[in-house]
């Protein structure tokens, strides 16, 4: 419900703002540069069960990052997390589902989120966003892939043996792929042949020593985003 | 970004409801406020930042950008010099919560007088719409299915206050013309936020709450038979409910209602629509507490043969138990925003703001439950064997994991330093069958390391679980997939069941 306005050392603003959902409404932050925008991110983080929220390590950082680099981002808690509404009505029987299975029907809600999101930030910045997810978020943001445009796909630690990401097949927006040698949900061979039969154009980035929460690795996830998303820049300072 | 800016005037703003609705409005960022603080300005707005820095807002941050600006008056009298030059509307939130009349004339002083001051500042300025929050409770003594409608003709009020509230309401409500809205809205009573507990005060809920923690301690002193046969009389009836509200929850919807454009005159409910029963806030109370023995009784107040324990309870007054009320329920398009089968008052969210309310010594001083010398003279009594052989077999079977049924594992919990051990608890389908201190024959499929300071943080609700594994302070070992399942389970187990003393080891199941 609140509304934080920093100016950080990095002239980044961050404002928390409210989603309005199909159902319900989303706790949301917005950060942005003091200076010029250049592009508009959606970050989807990692599973509400799991720690997912907008203070994660890998969300925060990656979010800040992006932002003092030029890009307006949206971080957002998914229903029941934080000051967003809803969320599981039935938690004892929806985490038994989770425990036997890894997943459960209702994250389907936690997708439909994902795209309010989207919805939010296209109404405040008219370009097409690039649609970030780490972890769970990875296969809420694919859930998401329309016939809309978007600039690009940012997916970090998917769970691909968890979820389905047929859906990537019918956006053809350039994909960036970053994951760990060490991340204990897919191994590092299971992930490089997930990736061979995903669709171009693509780019696998691994990254070592990460496992799947990249704790002290936080800033190499955003180099390398950064990397993929203004390629120019990283040319020009090389 | 593309919405019209906003400039709004709003009293109360340091009030307990106020500061959570200028949050509300701050969210929004084409909205702005001048909030009217009255002397010593100063001293009053160093409170108002102390409010909104718990409701995560920057006052600083938000005058600096002009979001927040300041203007100088007191109701009724002091509103001359005011500057309203290009405000759109009033949120008038100010009020007075004195039941009976005062020698300076409140409630009314403020709650009437106030509201006609504050009326007549908008007519001359040329405002043309004017807010104004009163009290679901100012339909009196009815009872049915009250309508989201004016009442013309004062109805059976209780007291002054609910009298003052109606007569603000009958101001307000014949200001509105063809070119001025007038939108009242009623929340019912106010309880502690929705995600933290957090309140400023000890009023309706938290008034029970305390008295039944002063018969928890009078208790302490007999026998656990004594404990759980308190001789205590509860007026009332066990079906009779207390409409309270989330602040909020009853903030955002003040926010909303506001912030949507309106030309027509307009009352609004802001009440709850599954309010919890007497019998409800009786059983969370004597879990809470564990005590027990309370009956319902139709002996009315004052009770002239009370005993020991009745003097005590009823020592904090007798004015929440007025409000649990049979046959009363409220016309509310607000309950329309509560997402289906959620209540905005569940045992959770008792709990948890009992919580603050003991962690803040009832609202007397700042919550903080981090502060490290705190810490260490609990972690000192805490003892690790006590939580993982007799606090949790006591707990988990009274718990939510129960019904989580596919749960079934065997669990190493390892507490690293003096105080440490290493513990197995094996649970089959939702159940905690046994736990055994290491070495042990049970072969774990997942082990939770953590060190005794981090164990006492979560056991008493003060860090969730997921922060402790998910920064690294603490380590899992085995089927990491697993355990990473375990961890939100616990978490809700912790949430359920928070150690509230931890010196004293005794804890509110």
């Amino acid at each position: 419900m609140l509304t934080e306005t920093l100016t950080t050392e990095e002239n980044v603003i961050e404002e928390r703002v409210r989603i309005l959902g199909r159902n319900r409404t989303l706790e949301g932050v917005l950060t942005y540069p003091t200076g010029r925008a250049t592009c508009s991110v959606l970050i989807a983080g990692p599973h509400p069960f799991l720690g997912g929220d907008i203070r994660n390590n890998v969300v925060a950082t990656l979010s800040k990052s992006l932002a003092s680099q030029g890009a307006v981002v949206l971080t957002f808690n998914y229903g029941g997390v934080g000051r967003s509404e809803g969320g599981p009505t039935d938690w004892p029987a929806v985490m038994s589902e989770f425990w036997k299975h890894g997943t459960f029907k209702e994250e389907q809600g936690w997708a439909e989120d994902t795209d309010s999101a989207i919805f939010a930030l296209r109404q405040w910045c008219a370009s097409p966003p690039v649609l970030v997810g780490y972890s769970f978020g990875c296969w809420t943001i694919v859930n998401c892939l329309r016939k809309e445009k978007f600039q690009s796909i940012v997916l970090i630690s998917p769970n691909h043996k968890q979820h389905m990401f047929t859906p990537l097949c019918i956006c053809s927006a350039p994909l960036l792929l970053i994951h760990s040698d060490n991340d204990f949900t897919c191994s590092e061979c299971e992930t490089k042949a997930w990736f061979d039969s995903v669709r171009e154009p693509k780019t696998r980035i691994q990254l070592p020593a990460g496992e799947h929460f990249f704790r002290g690795h936080e800033a190499e996830v955003a180099s390398t985003v950064a990397k993929f998303l203004w390629p120019q820049d990283a040319n020009s300072e090389a | 970004m593309n919405h019209k800016p906003i400039d709004i005037l709003l009293t109360g703003a340091s009030g307990f409801l106020g500061h959570y609705i200028l949050a509300e409005l701050l969210v929004h960022p084409h909205v702005r406020c001048r909030v009217l603080l009255r002397n010593p300005v100063a001293e009053n707005l160093a409170r108002l930042e102390r409010l909104l820095i718990d409701v995560g807002v920057n006052l600083p941050a938000m005058m600096a950008n002009k979001r927040v600006t300041v203007v100088q008056g007191e109701l009724p009298n002091s509103l001359g010099s005011l500057d309203v030059d290009g405000v759109d509307l009033i949120i008038h939130s100010a009020g007075n919560t004195a039941f009976n009349a005062t020698g300076s004339g409140e409630p009314s002083r403020t709650n009437v007088d106030g509201t006609r001051a504050m009326l007549s500042l908008a007519t001359n300025a040329g405002i043309r719409r004017f807010v104004y929050v009163s009290t679901a409770y100012v339909c009196g003594e009815q009872v049915g299915h009250l309508p989201e409608a004016f009442y013309p003709t004062m109805p059976p009020v209780r007291n002054n206050y609910e009298r003052s509230k109606w007569e603000a309401e009958a101001l307000v409500w014949n200001w509105s013309t063809s070119t001025r809205t007038a939108t009242i809205c009623r929340p019912s009573i106010l309880f502690g936020d929705s995600q933290t507990g957090r309140a400023t005060t000890a009023k309706g809920l938290h008034l029970v709450a305390k008295a039944t923690e002063i018969l928890a301690r009078a208790a302490n002193d007999g026998s656990e038979a004594h404990r759980h046969h308190i001789p205590l009389r509860i007026l009332g009836r066990s079906d009779a409910t207390c409409n309270v509200v989330p602040v909020d929850w009853a903030a955002r919807q003040i926010a909303t209602i506001t912030l949507t454009s309106t030309t027509e005159p307009s009352v609004h409910h802001i009440t709850n629509p599954d309010p919890p029963t007497h019998q409800e806030v009786k059983e969370w109370l004597e879990k809470y507490f564990d005590i027990a023995g309370g009956q319902f009784s139709d002996a009315s107040w004052p009770l002239r043969d009370s005993n020991h324990y009745e003097d005590l309870f009823y020592s904090l007054g007798n004015i929440c138990l007025d409000y649990f009320r049979n046959g009363l329920t409220f016309e509310s398009q607000c309950s329309a925003n509560i997402p289906a089968g959620k209540r905005l008052i569940d045992q959770e969210a008792f709990f948890q703001s009992i919580s603050y309310a003991q962690a803040t010594n009832w609202f007397r001083s700042p919550y903080k439950m981090n502060k490290a010398d705190d810490l260490e003279q609990r972690s000192d009594a805490f003892s690790s064997k006590w939580y993982f052989e007799s606090f949790l077999p006591r707990v988990v079977p009274r718990s939510a994991i129960t019904r989580v049924s596919e749960l079934t594992t065997i669990v190493r919990y390892t507490i690293t330093g003096p105080e440490g051990g290493s513990w197995i608890c094996r649970f089959d389908s939702g159940q905690l069958k046994e736990t055994q201190a290491a070495p042990s024959a049970l072969k774990p499929e997942f082990e939770f390391r953590l060190s005794h300071e981090d164990l006492v943080e979560i056991a008493a609700g003060r860090k969730p679980m997921q922060d402790i594994f998910l920064s690294g302070c603490a380590e899992i070992l085995g089927n990491v997939e697993q355990a990473m399942k375990m961890v939100p389970i616990i978490g809700a187990l912790l949430k359920e069941f928070p150690v509230t003393d931890v010196e004293n080891s005794a804890v509110k199941c």
